[in-house]
């Protein structure tokens, strides 16, 4: 049936740029635009792909992801608030770091297999028509990711830590007035959201393509950047957005998949294009206001 | 202190240095020194040709020239990469249609035209959206670089695939008016001399004209250009359209000057290492000349690298992007205080 299908591969599909989307909507919020979520994306699925086909468990796979991703996020968290080069460079130039380590690192997992990340089916849920295997028949991660958007929304809009986080992204100025250190903050903001994209990685490898090739994300990582925008800063919001993405890379699959008459090439435009159409749609809706410190950096107020 | 004449402050001014004493004199004393250092001691120890590294430098020179002109209207364009691959698309299909009527002395002309419309098209897609409904312009171009090589893809393994060439995805072959003219018996090609061309006049206009200047004031506070009645969108559209057709020229001069059939993955990577060319010189066009050499020549290095140690092309993007993240963390602890 090609409804459920498309909406179960909406949601297998869109998992992993979920999880980037929301670690770099932590990290724009406070302050940080990473355009190397991209590469955190590739560390983290490599790390994930390379520990799991060393080790036979994808949950230390996932582990390494979250180090790695971390790690490599913290490059651009010296560059950018240590140093305060401009964000969009550094971002840029980490995510190309991401990408020459992991096809040089990555060259020898390129044909071989992992046990992947396996399918949970939720007792019970999964079982009901249509809805389960939608929602309730997929691997852990995803579970994961369909939580995230609200708990990101708890803890951004419902904790005090929260509430410094988006402090420091609209005013680091008075975050270190009333005793928090802006630089603290977006250092770990920064890192939990390179973390959180690696774990968008591994669920790709793990889950999604169960191989590892050279620049395996495509591009999913800066899609993600996007969606943040289109999602105007709101957690829930970018769940939404992923999984529109998603949803155009499924139904894509699935038309090829049948054998539809449209140029593959055509068709594998489908998701960025898309993704342009909604940040375009999105950017006439409602005025959306960034997080004023990054504000200078996209330079909206420019034009 | 303000400038009488336009209002602004004194530091804004173009800088009325006799030319002599010009910085960018030392500068280029500098890459002077450095392209002697390379020819005499490096290139014979790495086993590179400096034919190579020149044809190889091209293409980055363009795509350097497409990031240094919307910079200096405080825009940032990361899609040199779509719009060189776009501007491939828009000149292989001019070929196709009049290749085989026209002579070389009408075609190539119309290719370098071709080569730059393409590219101010693929560039005024993010253009057009950025001054209509304020979508930033540097997420636009790139995703717009996911895009723009699919679209090549869609044309070399559908309509304009050869049969003849024992069902590769290539297009056919250029005739050879469509080639630009080599120099005696080596592969350089006129399209270096382009790139220099390209890389003076872009200076001349950026830094002697009035548009240079109207367009670093845009770049420089934008809030002060508009009310200095400066049209801030008019300048913004025009320097990332320039900044494509410079992508596009680009493109326009590998597809003819070295590869003469349209495949997939000519120039892959070419737009990303331009962006890293200009950045490494604050977007200086002549300097640009320089870190593309410079760039030109670890990439050919690289290319032996990968064949005699095995490692993939793409990890040479390793070195360039240590390279670029050094050079942003110096440059943004030197002006720490001043910004």
């Amino acid at each position: 049936m090609l409804v459920e299908d498309v909406l179960a591969g909406t949601v297998r599909s869109g998992t992993s740029v979920l999880f980037a989307a929301e670690g770099e909507l932590i990290s724009e919020r406070a302050g940080v635009i990473n355009l190397g979520t991209e590469g955190c994306m590739l560390t983290g699925a490599l790390a994930a792909f390379a520990v799991t086909n060393a080790t036979h468990s994808a949950l230390l796979g996932v582990v390494a992801a979250v180090g790695a991703g971390a790690l490599l996020a913290s490059v651009h968290a010296f560059v950018v608030i240590t140093c305060r080069a401009n964000q969009l460079a550094s971002g840029l130039a980490v995510s190309f770091l991401g990408l020459g380590l992991t096809s040089w690192l990555g060259a020898h997992y390129v044909s071989r297999s992992i046990h992947p990340l396996n399918r949970a089916d939720i007792p019970a849920l999964s079982d009901i028509p249509f809805v389960g295997p939608v929602l309730f028949q997929h691997d852990v991660l995803t579970y994961v990711g369909l939580a995230l958007g609200p708990l990101i929304w708890l803890f951004l809009y419902r904790t005090r830590t929260g509430l410094i986080l988006r402090a420091t992204g609209e005013n680091g100025a008075v975050a270190f007035a009333y005793g928090h250190s802006p630089t603290l903050v977006r250092y770990l903001a920064v890192m939990v959201g390179g973390a959180l994209a690696a774990v968008g990685g591994a669920q790709l490898v793990l889950a999604y393509t169960l191989n590892w090739v050279e620049n395996v994300t495509v591009g999913r990582g800066f899609v993600a950047v996007a969606l943040v925008i289109f999602a105007g800063w709101e957690p829930l919001k970018a769940t939404l957005g992923a999984f529109v993405f998603g949803g155009a890379l499924a139904l894509q699959l699935q038309l090829q998949a049948r054998g539809v008459s449209i140029s593959p090439f055509l068709l594998n435009m489908a998701p960025y294009v898309l993704t342009l159409a909604i940040l375009v749609v999105a950017s006439r809706g409602r005025a959306q206001r960034p997080p004023e410190e990054i504000r200078a950096v996209f330079g909206t107020t420019g034009a | 202190m303000s400038s009488v004449r336009t209002g602004l402050p004194v530091p804004l001014r173009p800088t009325a240095k006799r030319w002599t004493r010009h910085p960018a004199l030392a500068r280029a004393l500098g890459w002077g020194v450095f392209v002697v250092v390379a020819i005499t001691i490096l290139f014979p120890t790495f086993d590179v040709s400096l034919q190579d590294c020149l044809i190889r430098a091209t293409p980055f020179v363009f795509c350097g020239l497409a990031v240094a002109v919307p910079a200096r209207a405080g825009l940032v364009n990361i899609g040199g990469e779509g719009q060189f691959a776009f501007a491939m698309v828009v000149v292989t299909a001019a070929v196709l249609l009049v290749g085989d009527t026209l002579g070389a002395a009408v075609l190539i002309p119309l290719l370098v035209v071709a080569g730059l419309f393409g590219g101010m098209l693929w560039s005024g897609i993010a253009a057009l959206l950025r001054v209509t409904v304020k979508l930033n312009e540097a997420l636009c171009t790139l995703l717009l670089n996911f895009v723009a090589p699919l679209v090549l893809a869609y044309f070399v393994f559908g309509p304009w695939r050869d049969r003849s060439s024992f069902n590769l995805p290539v297009s056919k072959v250029f005739p050879d008016a469509a080639r630009l003219p080599t120099y005696g018996v080596t592969q350089l090609h006129l399209g270096i001399v382009f790139a220099i061309a390209a890389a003076i006049a872009v200076w001349v206009v950026l830094d002697l004209t009035r548009w240079g200047f109207r367009a670093r004031v845009v770049g420089g506070n934008p809030e002060a250009a508009r009310r200095a009645g400066l049209p801030v969108n008019r300048i913004a559209f025009a320097a990332l359209v320039a900044g494509g057709a410079l992508a596009g020229l680009g493109g326009m001069v590998e597809v003819t000057g070295v590869e003469g059939v349209l495949r997939p993955n000519i120039g892959v990577g070419f737009g990303y290492i331009g962006f890293l060319a200009s950045w490494l010189v604050g977007h200086r066009p002549l300097d640009l000349l320089g870190s593309s050499f410079l760039l030109g020549s670890i990439s050919v290095a690289g290319d032996s690298l990968q064949i005699n140690a095995g490692l993939p092309s793409t990890s040479v993007y390793v070195l360039m992007a240590v390279v670029l993240l050094l050079v942003l963390s110096i440059r943004g602890v030197a002006t720490r205080g001043t910004s």
